[in-house]
């Protein structure tokens, strides 16, 4: 199937949420850190895994002050990126070539405060059945690799939920809303009304349209071209017709609800209505 | 017999004046009727009748799939009583006097918005989404599991498989913004 608008809404929701929450927010932390080897078995024999204790790095370098690495010290000296070292920006780590597992590696990046998914499952089974392993963003002393894969919290779920056209003007044009939902498990009360006061002041924002082949990351969750910046990928496709928020709510689940839950996380939620007016039968 | 036309301009000046009260009163009868008529409405409702017949009713309205029941799909409390902040959005619809127009007087009908109706609707466990909102755009299992695993946590059981599948079909329905679109159209038609 080729791609179609509700695929173009969702990559375009994604990556216009990532930059929002990293630039109104500066929702994020430097770090310098130690890489650890480990096991992977569903990667190419040719890579070793070298993973830092933290996952989902800023990839994004339109964000002032933060750190997008290009490579990583080997032996304390700097190894950019190459065929031999991709950066696995989603799973916070590097996968090398031809370097021994026991090699002392180090590197400095940006991690997110929050870890941003794309999701299928049910507001319930995120929050009721879902057992999320905690990888906080303080650092702690006995420092070691987080696991590839998993997710993991804090993070901020985001799913699209129902899609309608209205008519709009003569000739044809329609309204098309999609709602588009976000739930977010935080740590604390701090960082929940964080996420909230700043999506709530979305509010009509618009979002650049772009295509699934604009998405910046590799399979391997490095980047495409080496960069990215989302203001350079929006001059890009400027002359496409934006989505903009039409409304947003953001709510919390109260206090007694909470604390059913066994992992003691701040739960809220964001409910945009995104609306664009296009020629949806042509 | 023509009248001058300064008296003519006298007259009708006291003509809206003198209409107010007659027309105000063959307004209240009709308004009333039409009042009666969108709060019986919302009433029978099939989305309203069933959260009105509490946790022990069928799924009447067809919007869990004939499974459960909307109040504790909701995650609603026994002594819950959620359709009672709509009703006294709609009772307090009303009308007022706002001035006269040629050979006339107007009034203004206050009625409540699906807005305002969706911010005295807080779902049980989030005060920022509106339960009566989301009959129209989608609600998630949520206030029924956290129910169910407060209950269970007590109890030490597990949530059964066969109660989950029961909350997941939830079907979108037309309710309030629909109602008042509707009422709105036909309180501004009163004469």
């Amino acid at each position: 199937m080729i791609e179609q608008f509700q695929h173009r809404a969702t990559t375009s929701f994604l990556l216009w949420f990532d930059n929002f929450l990293l630039r109104k927010g500066e929702a994020f932390s430097n770090q310098t850190g130690k890489f650890f080897n480990y096991a992977d078995d569903r990667l190419d024999s040719r890579y070793k895994p070298y993973g830092s204790a933290y996952k989902q790095w800023v990839t994004d370098s339109s964000i002032p002050n933060a750190v997008v690495p290009s490579g990583v010290h080997i032996s304390g000296t700097f190894v950019p990126r190459s065929n031999s070292l991709i950066i696995d920006f989603e799973n916070g780590r590097v996968l090398a070539s031809g370097v021994a597992a026991s090699a002392p590696i180090t590197g400095s990046f940006s991690v997110k405060d929050f870890n941003v998914y794309f999701t299928n499952d049910s507001e319930d089974d995120l929050i009721v059945e879902r057992k999320y392993i905690q990888n906080s963003r303080i650092s702690s002393p006995d420092e070691s690799y987080i696991s590839p894969y998993d997710q993991v919290v804090p993070a901020i779920f985001l799913s699209s939920d129902s899609m309608k056209n209205d008519g709009f003007a003569f000739g044809g044009m329609d309204t098309t809303k999609i709602n588009m939902k976000a739930v977010i498990l935080a740590e604390n009360a701090y960082q929940l009304d964080g996420v909230l006061s700043i999506f709530a002041d979305s509010y009509n924002e618009n979002i650049c349209n772009v295509p699934f082949s604009g998405h910046p990351q590799t399979e391997y969750g490095d980047l495409k071209n080496g960069s990215y910046s989302y203001a350079n990928l929006k001059s890009t496709y400027a002359s496409n017709t934006s989505f903009f928020i039409n409304s947003v709510n953001a709510s919390k689940l109260t206090d007694k609800a909470r604390t059913t839950l066994t992992d003691n996380l701040y739960v809220g939620f964001l409910d945009f209505e995104i609306h664009q007016q296009r020629y949806s039968r042509q | 017999m023509q009248l001058p036309k300064d008296v003519q301009k006298i007259i009708n000046a006291q003509i809206p004046k003198l209409l107010r009260v007659p027309f105000e009163k063959a307004l209240q009868e009709k308004f009333e009727t039409l009042k009666k008529q969108m709060i019986d409405e919302f009433l029978n409702h099939p989305i309203s009748k069933e959260i009105s017949d509490g946790p022990t009713a069928s799924n009447s309205s067809g919007c869990l799939g004939g499974y459960g029941n909307l109040f504790s799909f909701i995650g609603f409390e026994e002594d819950d009583e959620p359709l009672k902040p709509i009703l006294e959005q709609l009772q307090a619809t009303n009308f007022k006097y706002s001035g006269e127009i040629a050979s006339g007087v107007k009034f203004s009908i206050i009625l409540p918005t699906a807005k305002e109706i969706f911010e005295v609707t807080p779902m049980p466990w989030a005060s920022g989404r509106s339960w009566a909102q989301g009959i129209e755009s989608g609600i998630s299992g949520l206030g029924f599991y956290l129910k169910l695993k407060s209950k269970n946590s007590r109890s030490g059981e597990a949530i059964q498989t066969s109660v989950k599948g029961s909350a997941r079909r939830f079907k979108n329905q037309q309710y309030i913004s629909v109602l008042i679109n509707k009422y709105t159209n036909l309180f501004a038609q009163l004469k």
